[in-house]
C-alpha cells in the first residue's frame, strides 16, 4: 500500500528535454514531448526520482491536493495461488519486500495474478519501488519470473535484469569463500524457514 | 564531571530541516557529561585527526602511505576515476575525507603525469547528497569541474561475475583506471557484519539498484556482502582497479591512512582494526540496562552516531553484531522483512530491538532512509512540527510519523521522556568526536563496566570474531 502525497512538477523554462527524468521514472509517468518533460499526474507516484536526477534542477515535488492511495488487496484473488507464487519465488507471503512502503510479497503476487506483468505496472498499482527506488527490484523480478513472465525492459535505466540469489550460488563458490565469513548455507536455512512459516531459527545456526 | 563534547553542527541539506529550527541541542542540559574513549578504554589508539595539525595530518599521512603504492600502470594519457562514497563526508565533519580525496588526486597527477583525473562520488539513498558535499568542500573546483555525484538509478553497466551478472554504475567505470578511496568506519555492521568491509562499496555505492537489491534481498543476512566481492573479483573491475586508499578509523578519530595495490590485503588489516577498535565500545553499549536515546546529528535516523557507533548499531546492541553465529541482528533489512502483519516475527527467536531503549528523542535527524522500523519498535518523540512535516514528505518515511509523537520543543520532549521512560540515563548520538555525551548516571555505569568489557573482548570475543572471518587470531600477538 502506498499513499501518494506528492506530484512532480516541471519548470518548463529550465527543462532542456534531456530525458533523464524519463529514463529513471519507475512508473513511466514522465515523458519528453516537444523537448519538454510532461508529467502524467495519474501515473506519478511521488517517488522523487526525476527531481533527484534532473541535471538542471527543473523538477520540484509539490503536495497533491487530493492524495491517492494505491493498493492491491490480496484477499481479492485466490489465496492458494498467492501462496504458490510466493513460495515459488521463495518468499513468505507476509514478508516485507519494500521497506519504504512496507509492501508485502502477497500484495505484489496478487497484482501479478490480476494482470500486472512488468515492474512498472507493479509500481503503479502497489506503490512498490516508489520509496527509495533501490532495494526492491529483485523481489519484483523474482515474483514475475515465478509467474512465468519475462518482462520487457523499458527504454531507460529503470532496471536491467534479475541477478543471482543465494540458492543460485554454485557449491564450489560457497566452498571457496565460506572460510572468509560468508555463511551461505546457513543463510539459505534462515531464508527457507521464513518462506515456510514459523519454524525455529535455532536450526539455522 | 567533564563538560559535554561539542556536538556536530546542523548542516544545510535538502534532506534535513533548516538548521534554524535546531534551537537547542541535547548536550546543552546540565546533567549531561562526556566520556572520552581513552578514559573508557586506555588502549584506544592515538589519532592523527582530530589533532593540532588539522587536515594537514591527513595529507601528510596519505602522501606517506602512497609512497609504497605502484602507480606505474597509469600513463600520462590515461583517465582515472577516484571513486568515493558519501559516508566519508559524514565523519568528523567531512574535512578529513575531502582532504584525502584532494591528496590522492595531487599524488596521482604528480606521479603519473595524467591530468584527466575525475571524482566519482556514490551515494546511499539520498541521490544528491554527494553533490552537496562536492560543492561544500570545493571538490568541483579542485577537480577542475570533473567531480560528479552518481546514483544507483543512473545508467548501468553489466558486470559478469563468478555468481552471474551484476550491475555497476556506468560512470564509476568510465575511465581507464579506478582508485577506491574510502574509510574503515564500521558503521553498518548489521548489514556487512565486518566481512569484507573494505570491499563493500563495489556492491553498494558504486553499484546499480539491481546489485544493491541483491545484497539486501537475495543473498541473506550473512552472505549479503559477497555481492561486493563478486563484483570486485570480476575481470572487468580487476582490469581497471589501480589501488586503494583508506582513512583507517577508530571511534576516537582517524588512526592512520592506509593504501595498497591489493584491496584484500588492506581489507584484512582493517578487519582486524575494525573488530578491535569498534568491538569494545559496541559491546560496552550493550551493557546499558535502560536509557533515553537522543538523535541529534545531520544524518538519517539510523546513521546518527557518537563514539563511532551509529544508532542502528545501538538498536542491536543487545546482541553481539560481530558474532557470525547469530543469523539475524535485531535490526537489519532482512530482520525488518521478517515481521508479519500482526507485528510479530514470521520465525521464532528473532532478537528484539534493544530493550534498553525506553524512549527516543528525535531532536535532529534527516529523512532519506526508510526509518519507520525504528519509530515502530521504539517509542519516539520528534521535536518540532517542521521535522514531522519533512518526514511526512519523504517517500522513504511515509509511515515514520504514524508511530511517533511530536513535541513543540526539546524541553517538552525531554520532560515527557523522563516521566514516561522512568530513567535518568541518557545517551546522545550527536556526532561527538573522541567520546560520547551521556547523562552522569549513565557515565557512572559505563565507567564501571568498561574494564570488564575490555577484558572480555580481548580474551574471548576478538579471537572468535577474527577466526570467523578467516583471520588467525595470532595476528594480535
Amino acid at each position: 500500500m502506498r499513499l501518494v502525497t506528492l506530484l512532480a512538477e516541471v519548470d518548463t523554462e529550465k527543462c532542456t528535454g534531456c530525458r533523464t527524468c524519463q529514463k529513471v521514472c519507475p512508473t513511466l509517468a514522465i515523458k519528453v514531448e516537444n523537448r519538454k518533460a510532461v508529467v502524467d499526474s495519474e501515473k506519478c507516484r511521488g517517488c522523487n526520482n526525476c527531481e533527484q536526477r534532473c541535471p538542471v534542477y527543473a523538477i520540484k515535488m509539490v503536495k497533491r491536493v487530493n492524495p491517492v492511495r494505491v493498493y492491491v488487496d490480496p484477499s481479492t484473488v485466490d489465496r492458494s495461488e498467492v501462496e504458490a507464487l510466493c513460495k515459488k519465488a521463495r518468499f513468505n507471503p507476509e514478508q516485507i519486500i519494500c521497506y519504504c512502503t512496507e509492501t508485502r510479497a502477497e500484495e505484489v503476487a496478487a497484482a501479478i495474478l490480476k494482470g500486472a506483468d512488468t515492474p512498472e505496472k507493479l509500481s503503479l498499482e502497489t506503490g512498490i519501488r516508489t520509496g527509495c527506488k533501490v532495494e526492491c527490484i529483485q523481489p519484483i523480478l523474482r515474483l514475475l519470473e515465478a509467474a512465468g513472465i519475462t518482462p520487457e525492459r523499458p527504454d531507460g535505466y529503470q532496471w536491467y535484469g534479475r541477478t543471482p540469489t543465494v540458492w543460485d550460488i554454485p557449491e564450489e563458490i560457497k566452498e571457496k569463500y565460506s572460510h572468509r565469513g560468508f555463511y551461505f548455507d546457513q543463510d539459505i536455512k534462515v531464508l527457507n524457514k521464513v518462506a515456510e512459516g514459523k519454524k525455529s531459527l535455532e536450526e539455522a545456526r | 564531571m567533564r563538560k559535554p563534547i561539542t556536538p556536530m553542527k546542523p548542516r544545510v541539506s535538502q534532506y534535513g530541516v533548516d538548521p534554524k529550527y535546531v534551537t537547542k541541542r541535547m548536550a546543552d542540559y546540565e546533567n549531561i557529561t562526556s566520556l572520552m574513549l581513552k578514559d573508557l578504554f586506555p588502549d584506544t589508539p592515538d589519532v592523527i585527526f582530530p589533532s593540532d595539525k588539522g587536515v594537514e595530518a591527513i595529507r601528510e599521512a596519505a602522501e606517506k602511505a602512497l609512497e609504497n603504492v605502484d602507480m606505474s600502470m597509469i600513463k600520462p594519457e590515461h583517465s582515472v576515476n577516484i571513486c568515493a562514497s558519501h559516508h566519508g563526508f559524514t565523519l568528523l565533519g567531512g574535512e578529513p575525507y575531502a582532504e584525502l580525496l584532494k591528496t590522492v588526486r595531487d599524488v596521482i597527477a604528480r606521479r603519473t603525469g595524467t591530468e584527466n583525473i575525475r571524482l566519482r562520488a556514490g551515494v546511499g539513498l539520498r541521490f544528491r547528497e554527494t553533490e552537496e558535499y562536492i560543492k561544500s568542500f570545493g571538490l568541483d573546483k579542485y577537480f577542475n569541474g570533473k567531480a560528479k555525484g552518481v546514483a544507483p538509478v543512473d545508467e548501468g553497466i553489466a558486470i559478469e561475475t563468478e555468481i552471474g551478472t551484476l550491475y555497476g554504475i556506468k560512470a564509476i567505470y568510465d575511465a581507464d583506471w579506478i582508485v577506491h578511496v574510502h574509510n574503515s568506519d564500521v558503521r553498518e555492521v548489521h548489514f556487512h557484519r565486518q566481512v569484507d568491509r573494505a570491499v563493500k562499496p563495489f556492491g553498494m555505492s558504486y553499484a546499480r539498484i539491481e546489485t544493491r537489491s541483491t545484497y539486501h534481498q537475495n543473498l541473506g543476512p550473512r552472505g549479503a556482502n559477497f555481492t561486493a566481492r563478486a563484483i570486485f573479483n570480476s575481470d572487468f573491475v580487476q582490469k581497471k582497479f589501480a589501488f586503494t586508499v583508506f582513512l583507517n578509523m577508530s571511534p576516537a578519530g582517524v588512526v592512520s591512512v592506509d593504501a595498497d595495490n591489493n584491496l584484500y590485503a588492506l581489507n584484512d588489516r582493517l578487519t582486524v582494526d575494525g573488530c578491535k577498535y569498534y568491538g569494545k565500545i559496541m559491546t560496552l553499549l550493550g551493557e546499558i540496562d535502560e536509557c533515553i536515546v537522543g538523535l541529534d546529528f545531520p544524518c538519517p535516523v539510523p546513521y546518527v552516531f557518537a563514539a563511532g557507533v551509529i544508532y542502528a548499531n545501538f538498536t542491536g546492541a543487545n546482541v553481539d553484531l560481530f558474532d557470525l553465529d547469530g543469523p539475524l541482528p535485531p535490526y537489519t533489512w532482512y530482520t525488518e522483512a521478517f515481521y508479519g502483519k500482526d507485528g510479530k516475527p514470521l520465525i521464532d527467536n528473532v532478537p528484539p530491538v534493544n530493550p534498553a531503549i525506553k524512549m527516543v528523542v528525535h531532536n535532529y535527524a534527516w529523512g532519506g532512509y526508510p526509518s519507520a522500523f525504528f519509530s515502530n519498535h521504539c517509542p519516539t518523540i520528534v521535536v518540532g512540527r517542521e521535522q514531522a512535516d519533512l518526514l511526512n514528505r519523504d517517500p522513504q518515511n511515509l509511515q515514520y510519523m504514524e508511530h511517533a509523537v511530536i513535541a513543540d520543543n526539546l524541553d517538552a520532549a525531554m520532560e515527557f521522556a523522563y516521566r514516561v521512560a522512568k530513567t535518568d540515563k541518557v545517551i546522545i548520538f550527536d556526532g561527538a568526536v573522541g567520546g560520547i555525551n551521556v547523562s552522569t548516571s549513565l557515565a557512572k555505569l559505563l565507567l564501571e563496566k568498561a574494564p570488564i568489557v575490555s577484558k572480555r573482548v580481548d580474551e574471548e570475543l576478538l579471537p572468535k570474531w577474527l577466526k570467523q572471518r578467516g583471520i588467525n587470531p595470532d595476528i594480535l600477538k
